[in-house]
Order: C-alpha cells, then sequence, then structure tokens
C-alpha cells in the first residue's frame, strides 16, 4: 500500500471505534491487501454498523417520531410566537386584535414557554433515545427547516423567526445526551407546565374544515415530555421494556 | 441454530486455537471455502456470535509484521462449541440419504 492509499483508507477506518480500528488495519496489512480492497473493506464495516444501528426502533423513534415532525410544528409555534410579537409592538395590529397591552404578553409569555418546553423536550428525547444516530435525527431536524426558510416570504418578519425553537431544541439534545433520563419530580413539573399551558388551544377548533384542531398538533409536540415521565416513573421497569423491545425486534435475526 | 457464516467461523476459530484472531480465521476461512471473506462480514459476525456467548474477544498483543497494530483474539466458548456440534448434527443428518451423499460413501468404499 503507498502511503498517501494507506492514509486514505486509515481516515475512512476513523469511523470504527478504536479497539476495532486498530484490529482491522493490523489486518490489513498483515493480509497485504490493496488500498481498494481495505478501503472497501473498511466501507464495507463502517455502512453494516450503521445499518444495524437501525435494526432497532430508537433510531426510527428518534429521526421520524420526533425530529422531522416536531421540526415542521415548532417552526409554526416559532411563527406564532414572533407574530405575537409583532402585535404587541405595532399599536395598529394590537387595536385590530381582541387583546389589551396586558393580555397580549401574557399570551406571549404562555406561547414563549411552550416554545421552549416542547423544543427541548423534543431535543431531550432525540439525544436520549439514539445517540448515535443523531446524526441523521439532526439531519431530519433541519432538512425541514431549509425547505421553509427557502418559502418564506411574509414582509414583515425575518425569516429567521421560524427557528426560535432551534436554540432550546440544542440545548436538549445536548442535556438528553448528558443525562439520558430525568429525575421523576423535574419530569412531572415539566409536562404539567406544558400540557397546563397548552389548555387555552384545546377548545380552538382548526383553521379550515379539512385541517386538524390545533389541540392535536400540540399533542403531538406535547408527548415527549409525557415520554419523560414514563422513562423517570418507570425507571428499571422502563430499562427492562426498551430491552424487551430491542429483543423482539432482534429476535427474528438469528443466524443471519 | 447458527448460520452457515457463523459455523465457518466458530469451526475456524476453534480450529486455529490459541492463535485465532481477525486476519487468521479470515483466511482459514478463504483458504478452506475458496470464497472471498469481507472484514465486515468477519467482524460484525464476530461481535453477534460474542453477544450470544459463543465466543469471547480480547485485544492481544502489537505484533511488527501488522505496522504494531495489536490483534483482536478470539476463543471459542463451551456453549460455542456446543452450538457449532448441534449444527454439524444437524448437517450430518439432513445429508443422511442425499446423492452426492451416498455417492460419496460408495466410491470410498
Amino acid at each position: 500500500m503507498t502511503s498517501a492509499g494507506w492514509s486514505l483508507v486509515e481516515t475512512a477506518a476513523r469511523l470504527l471505534t478504536r479497539n476495532e480500528r486498530e484490529a482491522v488495519l493490523g489486518d490489513l496489512v498483515e493480509a497485504h491487501e490493496s488500498v481498494w480492497q481495505g478501503l472497501l473493506g473498511v466501507l464495507g464495516l463502517v455502512f453494516r454498523r450503521e445499518a444495524a444501528l437501525w435494526k432497532s426502533w430508537r433510531p426510527w423513534l428518534a429521526g421520524f417520531g420526533v425530529a422531522m415532525p416536531s421540526s415542521f410544528l415548532l417552526m409554526g409555534a416559532s411563527l406564532s410566537v414572533s407574530w405575537s410579537y409583532l402585535t404587541l409592538r405595532c399599536p395598529e395590529l394590537l387595536q385590530k386584535s381582541t387583546l389589551t397591552l396586558g393580555s397580549g404578553s401574557l399570551v406571549l409569555l404562555c406561547k414563549a414557554l411552550l416554545l421552549i418546553g416542547w423544543s427541548w423536550t423534543g431535543g431531550f428525547v432525540v439525544g436520549s433515545v439514539s445517540r448515535r444516530t443523531l446524526w441523521a435525527s439532526a439531519a431530519l431536524y433541519f432538512s425541514p427547516c431549509l425547505f421553509c426558510l427557502s418559502r418564506f416570504r411574509v414582509e414583515s418578519l425575518s425569516r429567521f423567526c421560524l427557528l426560535l425553537f432551534l436554540l432550546p431544541a440544542i440545548w436538549g439534545v445536548h442535556q438528553g445526551l448528558r443525562l439520558s433520563r430525568l429525575k421523576l419530580s423535574s419530569a412531572i413539573v415539566l409536562a404539567l407546565s406544558v400540557t397546563l399551558m397548552m389548555l387555552p388551544a384545546w377548545s380552538s377548533a382548526g383553521q379550515h374544515w379539512w385541517s386538524p384542531p390545533r389541540w392535536t398538533l400540540n399533542w403531538a409536540l406535547c408527548w415527549p415530555a409525557w415520554y419523560l415521565v414514563a422513562a423517570a416513573w418507570s425507571g428499571k421497569r422502563h430499562v427492562w421494556l426498551i430491552d424487551r423491545l430491542d429483543s423482539v425486534f432482534q429476535g427474528g435475526r438469528h443466524g443471519e | 441454530m447458527l448460520g452457515e457464516f457463523e459455523y465457518l467461523l466458530i469451526t475456524s476459530a476453534a480450529g486455529l486455537g490459541e492463535n485465532a484472531y481477525g486476519a487468521a480465521i479470515r483466511e482459514e476461512i478463504e483458504a478452506t471455502t475458496g470464497r472471498k471473506c469481507s472484514i465486515g462480514a468477519l467482524y460484525t459476525t464476530l461481535d453477534r456470535l460474542e453477544t450470544k456467548g459463543l465466543l469471547k474477544t480480547w485485544m492481544g498483543d502489537a505484533t511488527p509484521q501488522r505496522g504494531g497494530r495489536a490483534k483482536r483474539m478470539v476463543r471459542v466458548t463451551a456453549r460455542g462449541v456446543r452450538a457449532a456440534k448441534e449444527f454439524y448434527d444437524v448437517v450430518t443428518r439432513v445429508s443422511h440419504g442425499a446423492s452426492w451423499v451416498t455417492e460419496r460413501t460408495r466410491s470410498g468404499t
């Protein structure tokens, strides 16, 4: 192997864990494999490792159950917060609405806190449920943002007001990676706060006959908070449940 | 029951004894079957068999002919031996009466 080719193989092998990298590179040297064969071997192993992660339910839940749908809904919530803020700042808009400055401020505060709560809990679940596929969850989080940013056309608002949820969400992911589970008391307080702040929206119907009522969309954002309560409450039972789910998913794969 | 490749891997490792590690097992499988054995298949199967408790692996010493890189040493556990034996017995039983087996028996006698 040439030194340039070898460094290419070594770079690809960085995607493996330290011990595995050591063993695989040593095997390639010992077998006098060509650069091409070595590179294919290493990339094949990396691909198999990644594919194995997706045999579990966790990355699917984190990516397609939380990250992607939350991203769309939280952009809507971010827009709502921005619009409420704009209404308060502009006397003409405030006059047109049925709100006073005091009640408008309260609504804005509630919406902002709700946005932070939803974003943080969603991020926490994404970070804690599937750490090793975080890159995929992040891609599923950001791709709807890029799509909506490119199509956003509201003159009075900056397009970046769609992304108000990002900071608390990233903070939540960071905490989820670090802690993996909340204390039961904290989780209950968080979930109850988020649910109670959602109450005013429960009675409102959808804007059109074909659109779902707002509370259904709100529940789609709220369930991560209750998932955290369930995870904290179950403790060992939660671990048992996850192990059972993992074994169910892997049960049919003996002899592969 | 074991899969075909799992059986090959356990049997090769058992045959190599103290010298069973990634590259040696791969070489043994390729030499015996005449088929290419990819590093990806080898290492993911090693992990799977270790999770099932059929193998035990650990990092060995680094050697100069490997560019100073350590080996992943392999030892077949008692459970692994039982699983391989069970696979072999099943293959032997199911093959009984098959044309290629009876022809071979006749040509041998």
